[in-house]
């Protein structure tokens, strides 16, 4: 599923109401202050657009929280507002090494074939992409399961589209304005 | 040992019509071909893959790297029972062999199900195959797998020939689903396997819409090598997101977003037929000078304002420019 006009016309509107909020402090000389503005604004247009209905929009409203609360609070003024910022999973701490060392422990006393040890590695490597995507996805550390894992990255990778879409379109518009 | 087929979608209503001793007598009788719709450009690749599923069946299917299997793995299962692979590829569709009848003598003396399933066109949202293990004596074990919710799924059919389900499966298709499995040959079909099987059923199809999406995908089979790719794509997309953003803090002092006053009709031919990003493509719009970022605010950026705050009095060349610029992406 590609990213549709609607949907870009919608995270535009979003985007627009939260740079208003920036607007007013607009001493932003700075130019990172200015880019951070324009990414944390339109990190959380993309957010919201779901409304709260998959796992990496709460993840990422809330790191935006993190960052700048009052940003959030004004643009998400809905319902919506308490119960994102707070909605959390627990997240399952492990110490990684004693992980690992039960794990070698484990491997040493399995028999191994040689089609068996293949097959293992190759479930190492799966799980290790995994782990990356998680870290790639936000919020991807509190997805439980794989099929989920991999439907929010779905989601996540439609509305990153519709995000760098909208932004070049609308740099290229403002250089094709300065050019002139 | 029991054998079924693994139909991870959706059953068609004339299989659910059926009551259990019709199926056993269609099947007796004759053999149905079963059409699968796929989307169009999956075929080519399907076709090969069902030959390598038919050649490669039971080994294939027990090993360990079933994990590797991106496809539904029901596809050539029956491929090399009694019949040869008799499939036809039917614009964009592929129809595959459903059942085959065993010999009661044979020592398995298993008698394999006639289903008739057709699927819906696209493959997304639907959830329901039937478990179905069968024993010697045809008795008929059910087992639900999982039952399963889906915000946006789109059910058309009813979800069960027995009066087991029907009550259920009726009323209740937007909220409990349940995920059929059926156990293939020469597979375990306990509960535990036929869960597992499911769900790595389910995540396999996942893959698959993932691999449409991200551009490059689709030559690569590893599961391990789409993950790579998925997580390239994201991180680039994020990347994008960084410095278009740093651009636009230069470009535009103000935050003033150029189409706020556009009017309604070039708000439309903006957004219309916007490219898919792509990660290694440069700049959608190649035919724009691109705009050197070492260029600071001390440039004449008051050019900007003025044309962007007021729809009646554009500089006639700047609208013509976005004109282009409107153009340049219609295209």
């Amino acid at each position: 599923m590609q990213p549709t006009s609607s949907m870009n016309k919608e995270f535009l509107k979003k985007w627009q109401m939260g740079l208003q909020i920036f607007r007013p402090s607009i001493d932003n000389t700075s130019v990172s202050e200015r880019k951070r503005a324009i990414k944390l604004s339109a990190d959380v247009a993309m957010a919201s657009l779901r409304k709260g209905t998959t796992c990496w929009s709460r993840a990422l409203i809330q790191k935006t929280a993190s960052e700048d609360n009052f940003l959030v609070r004004q643009m998400l003024s809905g319902i919506k507002e308490e119960t994102l910022i707070n909605k959390k999973l627990p997240k399952v701490m492990c110490h990684r090494k004693i992980v690992r060392r039960s794990k070698k422990i484990l491997m040493r006393r399995k028999s191994r074939s040689a089609m068996e040890e293949v097959a293992a590695k190759a479930k190492k490597l799966v799980k290790r992409k995994t782990q990356g995507l998680r870290n790639a996805v936000p919020g991807g550390e509190f997805m439980s399961n794989n099929v989920l894992l991999i439907q929010e990255t779905l989601d996540y990778i439609v509305s990153l589209q519709t995000q760098v879409n909208v932004m070049r379109s609308i740099v290229d518009a403002a250089a094709a304005g300065i050019e002139r | 040992m029991l054998e079924g087929l693994v139909y991870p979608e959706s059953l068609s209503l004339s299989y659910a019509d059926m009551s259990v001793p019709e199926r056993l007598k269609g099947m007796q009788q004759h053999q149905q071909i079963e059409v699968l719709s796929q989307s169009s450009n999956d075929s080519p690749e399907l076709l090969q893959i069902l030959q390598f599923h038919g050649s490669n069946n039971d080994e294939l299917l027990q090993s360990t790297f079933s994990h590797f299997q991106m496809l539904e793995s029901g596809f050539g299962t029956k491929y090399n029972m009694d019949f040869g692979p008799s499939h036809e590829a039917m614009d964009g569709c592929i129809s595959r062999t459903s059942s085959c009848q065993i010999d009661p003598a044979d020592t398995m003396g298993v008698m394999l199900k006639n289903s008739v399933e057709s699927r819906a066109i696209s493959l997304k949202n639907k959830r329901k195959s039937e478990v179905k293990t069968r024993e010697e004596e045809k008795t008929d074990k059910k087992i639900k797998v999982e039952a399963e919710t889906e915000s946006n799924i789109n059910n058309k059919e009813a979800s069960s020939d027995t009066s087991k389900e029907t009550s259920k499966g009726d009323s209740e298709i937007q909220k409990l689903d349940y995920i059929h499995v059926r156990a293939r040959r020469g597979q375990a079909t306990d509960r535990h396997s036929l869960a597992e099987r499911a769900r790595r059923e389910k995540i396999s199809k996942k893959m698959k819409y993932l691999q449409d999406l991200v551009p490059g995908c689709n030559t690569i089979t590893g599961k391990a090598g789409v993950l790579d790719e998925i997580i390239n794509y994201v991180q680039s997309l994020k990347r994008q997101v960084e410095f278009l953003s740093m651009k636009l803090a230069v470009l535009n002092p103000e935050l003033e977003l150029a189409v706020e006053d556009l009017s309604v009709n070039q708000f439309q031919a903006y957004f219309t037929n916007f490219p898919v990003v792509i990660a290694s493509k440069p700049s959608v719009m190649v035919d724009l000078p691109l705009f050197p970022l070492d260029q600071q605010g001390s440039l004449d950026l008051s050019v900007i304002n003025p044309n962007q705050t007021s729809i009646d009095a554009p500089s006639a060349s700047w609208e013509t420019q976005s004109h282009s610029l409107f153009a340049s992406v219609l295209r």
